[in-house]
């Protein structure tokens, strides 16, 4: 297995240590197991993730890279005191798209791949903002949400990648529709309010 | 251990984890778990999404899969209608009506072109969705809810499919069509409760 799939799963077996991560990190440690946590972010994740691992592997490597920048973006921006608005919505908007894409096997022209991961990354950062801690705190803790979001796309793209039977990929496509079916009723729960 | 089996393992652990988190925040019962039990604890819903299954099965490739990865984006968009209180009349006699007719299509072993298929199993998906849609809860758990009646529907289609797979035997077609006219009956019978 892959050295960054590795380190993922060996995250994903962490998990339940530290379950007070769902509710707002306040460590490294919980910041780390934030996105895992969060059906939202993990959501998003998990349908980016697939999309991602359907790709050729030059357009893996730029998605994966526009959405590592995309979360730098956002958490220097919450460094910067950025006030977030529509985060959560624009990460269930991202997780609906990506899902829905997977579900029909109809990959998006590379820019627009990349733009997609790159605003996914850049949600799931301002959708971590944690309160209540002081500023040293609260930027390890967004560092720990920084690697945590990483580690947590990358096993879900490594993880994806493999799948390449017929069986398979008609799996992944199930589940990119759960997806996509998953984050369009919350999206329309939202902003129905 | 293999790749594939180690991330599934994981994806158990995290589902597990999910539901301690939610239950730090004293919504475990509206969380997944909620959203997953939803749909197993309506008997007109588990009988047509199983019969989902089984026709997909009786009819084939690509009906097999088109249907499970259809159904499941055609409900989101009965559940958004749900969810948005938009009116959308007759939808409890429709979910029952549902299982009459997808019943009595396996039953029958009816085999439309796959375009019909999907439109009838899509126009039932609008109604299943707008009841699951309507009763999903406002506040931080409705993503878990969420995914755990779309994955528990998923996972009803996927039995039904297991099931219908032994039509390959001539016993198992028997068999199979039975399960659709008992699914059917079981419509008749969720119909007349609601007249």
């Amino acid at each position: 297995m892959r050295p960054a799939a590795r380190l993922a799963l060996a995250l994903l077996a962490l998990a339940p240590v530290d379950a007070e991560a769902a509710g707002g990190a306040r460590s490294f440690s919980e910041g780390l197991l934030h996105p895992l946590l969060v059906p939202a972010h993990a959501l998003a994740a998990l349908g980016l993730g697939l999309l991602i691992g359907q790709q050729a592997f030059f357009v893996r490597r730029l998605a994966i890279a526009s959405y590592v920048a995309g979360l730098g973006m956002g958490f220097a921006a919450l460094i910067a005191a950025v006030t977030p608005t529509l985060a959560g919505e624009a990460l269930l908007a991202a997780a609906a798209m990506s899902g829905a894409l997977v579900a029909l096997a109809r990959p998006p022209p590379v820019s627009a791949g990349c733009l997609l991961a790159a605003i996914a990354g850049a949600a799931l950062a301002f959708d971590s903002s944690p309160g209540g801690i002081s500023v040293s705190d609260a930027n390890v803790a967004l560092a720990g949400t920084f690697c945590g979001a990483v580690l947590l796309l990358l096993a879900v793209a490594s993880l994806s990648t493999r799948l390449r039977g017929g069986w398979q990929r008609i799996g992944a496509r199930i589940v990119g529709s759960w997806v996509s079916a998953s984050a369009l009723m919350v999206l329309a729960l939202i902003l129905g309010r | 251990m293999r790749p594939l089996r180690l991330g599934l393992c994981s994806l158990l652990t995290w589902m597990l984890a999910s539901s301690v988190a939610a239950a730090h925040t004293g919504s475990f019962g509206g969380g997944f778990v909620g959203g997953f039990g939803h749909p197993l604890f309506g008997p007109d819903h588990v009988a047509a999404m199983v019969a989902v299954g089984l026709w997909g099965a009786f009819l084939g490739a690509p009906a097999i899969y088109v249907l499970p990865i259809v159904f499941p984006l055609v409900m989101a968009v009965g559940g958004v209608l749900g969810i948005l209180g938009l009116p959308l009349p007759g939808a409890e006699v429709a979910i029952a009506a549902s299982a009459v007719v997808l019943g009595m299509m396996v039953a029958t072993a009816a085999r439309p072109p796959l375009l019909v298929a999907a439109l009838v199993v899509g126009v039932f998906a609008i109604f299943h969705g707008y009841a699951h849609g309507a009763e999903l809860p406002p506040g931080a758990d409705a993503v878990a809810y969420s995914v755990g009646f779309v994955v528990a529907t998923g996972l009803l289609h996927l039995a039904g499919i297991a099931l219908g797979l032994t039509v390959r035997w001539p016993a198992g077609r028997i068999g199979v069509r039975g399960a659709g006219a008992a699914i059917a009956a079981a419509g008749v019978a969720f119909l007349w409760r609601l007249a």
